[in-house]
């Protein structure tokens, strides 16, 4: 899906969005640990600043789409 | 214990090892071992069966974590919802998701063009430093006329940055 490693991490983010609080909710089993999701969703709110800043420095190129 | 993936439909898919395609009627319900371990590489493992499921026919991607006791179990659980998850089929048939976020200010200007080429769309919080996130139902043939426009969106506004991925599953039009 992407081509670079900022783009892999912009489309990591939207990932664990989607798969941590998109699709269909089937049953009322979910067993995904909470402790876990935090962690995730904590560790990609760091990236998603760092990517800004590390943009705004001029380090890392504009992204457009990754498609 | 197994994990629940992905509600297609009859003809079952063909799933390579260790998945399983589940009958439930005119559904299929897609099953695999569950993780055990939430680590960004199972969850890109998991985007990429969906995606190799996704790419020709239409599914519904389960909300990550849900789990059954059996196959039995699969087959119950989606029999019981079997007319909900059938209209939501049918409300995804033929479409992708494509995800859109903008950083820099007043980023919400683009969300007008944008939908006008998607069957619909889902707008969310955005968390700072963003100014919009969104998620698009876009019809498969269609997709390439959204990133020229996100494209054509990111020349003209230079202070801000149209972040576009996809396409996805339709995780965000789960419902009919």
């Amino acid at each position: 899906m992407t081509t670079t490693v900022a783009q892999q991490e912009v489309a990591l983010i939207d990932l664990v969005d989607r798969l941590l609080g998109g699709g269909v909710v089937i049953a009322g089993d979910i067993t995904l640990a909470v402790a876990d999701v935090d962690l995730v969703y904590v560790q990609l709110r760091a990236l998603v600043s760092s990517v800004a800043t590390a943009q705004e420095k001029g380090v890392l190129p504009k992204m457009g789409s990754a498609l | 214990m197994i994990e629940l993936y992905a509600i297609a439909e009859q003809p079952a898919p063909e799933v390579p090892s260790p998945l399983r395609a589940v009958a439930a009627g005119s559904l299929v319900a897609v099953c695999g071992p569950a993780d055990d371990e939430v680590t960004p590489e199972a969850l890109w493992q998991r985007e990429m069966v969906l995606e190799g499921l996704m790419a020709d026919r239409n599914l519904l991607p389960v909300r990550y974590g849900t789990r059954v006791e059996d196959e039995e179990a699969a087959a119950r659980a989606v029999e019981e919802r079997r007319e909900h998850l059938a209209a939501a089929l049918e409300r995804v048939r033929g479409a992708v998701e494509l995800s859109v976020r903008v950083v820099g200010e007043a980023g919400t200007a683009v969300h007008e063009p944008l939908l006008a080429l998607a069957r619909d769309a889902v707008v969310s919080r955005p968390q700072a430093p963003e100014s919009h996130r969104a998620a698009y139902l876009v019809d498969r043939a269609a997709i390439q006329e959204f990133v020229d426009t996100v494209a054509a969106l990111q020349r003209t506004t230079t202070n801000l940055q149209v972040l576009c991925t996809g396409p996805w599953p339709p995780y965000s039009f789960t419902s009919p």
